[in-house]
């Protein structure tokens, strides 16, 4: 992968991920060169920032528990602040295989794309695909996004995504908080990005569970749908 | 007509009180305004209180105290919607702070580390 021109950084949020987060940097580290692994350690209570630095990552840590949203975005705000090219985001619980990241980014390097978002259900390729009751709720996600944009993304909920520059500038000045994975979809779309998929194989969690249980399902889907229609109506540029 | 005396010195206990915590600083002007008018219109009320029998008749209650918790509903309601927005307010700027506070130390950990090399 010729990543030499370009500064590439991978954001690796993390919160109380001990025994998942170093390995994660590992993997980054080994699958791609060159680029530079920042963590956001979002307040975790247990020795994630020590386990993700003594792997070798940078670590920022937050004061407190911000959440998700917040917590990348503060690694989008490093990659303006530091001039980068390329971000990548990978979740820091090991479930995203970094073997894809040079996959992730090719559109990006190309410019053909502005947001790249690794796809779980793009082609058959198999990998954890997610439980029953959960792909219904991404499903609705899809068309519910399609509807509202008329972009298509499979995989709205997938945290394995790279971005260029101009969705770095957009995205540290406002990036949605709470769950926001499908949201960020729509505000790409609304700022008028070019936004590919690639299909990845997604692994299971191997340890600590996942900040969205099983019976929260229904609850985060009608969160996150009142959180997308709320954002349409939003005026623009006043944020703070 | 004892209500009315009661009802007039709450309204204007509430007032001072209000007075007193700005005076103390324990309100700033921008969150006492709205305490302010809500406690002026409570003296009013319990002054020209006949106006309340003329309003709750206009406007179709029944009671007269019908027409009171209707009023006082709906401003506690505007007054907590005003208390969630500034909430909201301080939270957008607390997480700001925190992502630049955690950038900031981060890059003064970095700097420390190339100035002991």
């Amino acid at each position: 992968m010729n990543t030499s021109s370009k500064k590439i950084l991978v954001i690796v949020p993390a919160f109380n991920e001990c025994g998942n987060i170093g390995r994660t940097v590992k993997e980054i580290r080994s699958a791609g060169t060159g680029v530079d692994i920042l963590v956001i350690d979002d307040g975790s209570l247990d020795e994630t920032s020590q386990e993700a630095r003594d792997a070798g990552g940078m670590v920022v840590s937050l004061p407190f528990n911000l959440g998700i949203g917040a917590a990348v975005q503060t690694g989008f705000q490093y990659a303006r602040r530091y001039d980068y090219d390329v971000a990548v985001q990978i979740d820091g619980d090991g479930q995203h295989d970094s073997g894809y990241l040079g996959k992730i980014i090719a559109p990006i390097l190309h410019d053909e794309a502005d947001m790249v978002v690794g796809s779980r259900f793009l082609e058959n390729i198999g990998g954890f695909r997610s439980s029953f009751s959960r792909r219904i709720g991404i499903n609705f996600f899809v068309h519910l996004i399609n509807m509202l944009t008329g972009v298509k993304v499979n995989d709205p909920t997938s945290g394995f995504r790279a971005y260029n520059k101009r969705m770095i500038a957009l995205f540290s000045d406002y990036y949605p908080h709470d769950f926001p994975e499908p949201e960020a979809v729509v505000v790409a779309q609304q700022a008028r990005a070019r936004i590919t998929e690639i299909a990845v194989v997604m692994r299971a969690r191997s340890a600590g569970s996942s900040s969205i249980r099983y019976f929260k399902t229904l609850y985060y889907m009608a969160k996150v749908t009142l959180a997308i229609l709320l954002h349409m109506i939003r005026q623009k540029g006043r944020d703070r | 007509m004892n209500i009315h005396i009661v009802a007039l010195a709450v309204s204007v206990a509430i007032f001072l009180f209000v007075i007193d915590l700005v005076r103390r600083r324990r309100l700033t002007f921008k969150y006492a305004v709205a305490w302010l008018l809500v406690s002026i219109g409570a003296i009013f009320f319990a002054i020209f209180y006949r106006l309340i029998f003329v309003c709750a008749a206009l406007l179709g209650f029944e009671l007269p105290s019908n027409f009171i918790f209707f009023v006082l509903f709906c401003v506690f309601i505007l007054l907590s919607l005003l208390l969630t927005v500034f909430l909201c307010q301080q939270s957008n700027r607390n997480d700001v702070m925190a992502q630049k506070i955690a950038l900031l130390e981060f890059e003064l950990k970095e700097l420390k580390k190339s100035k002991n090399t």
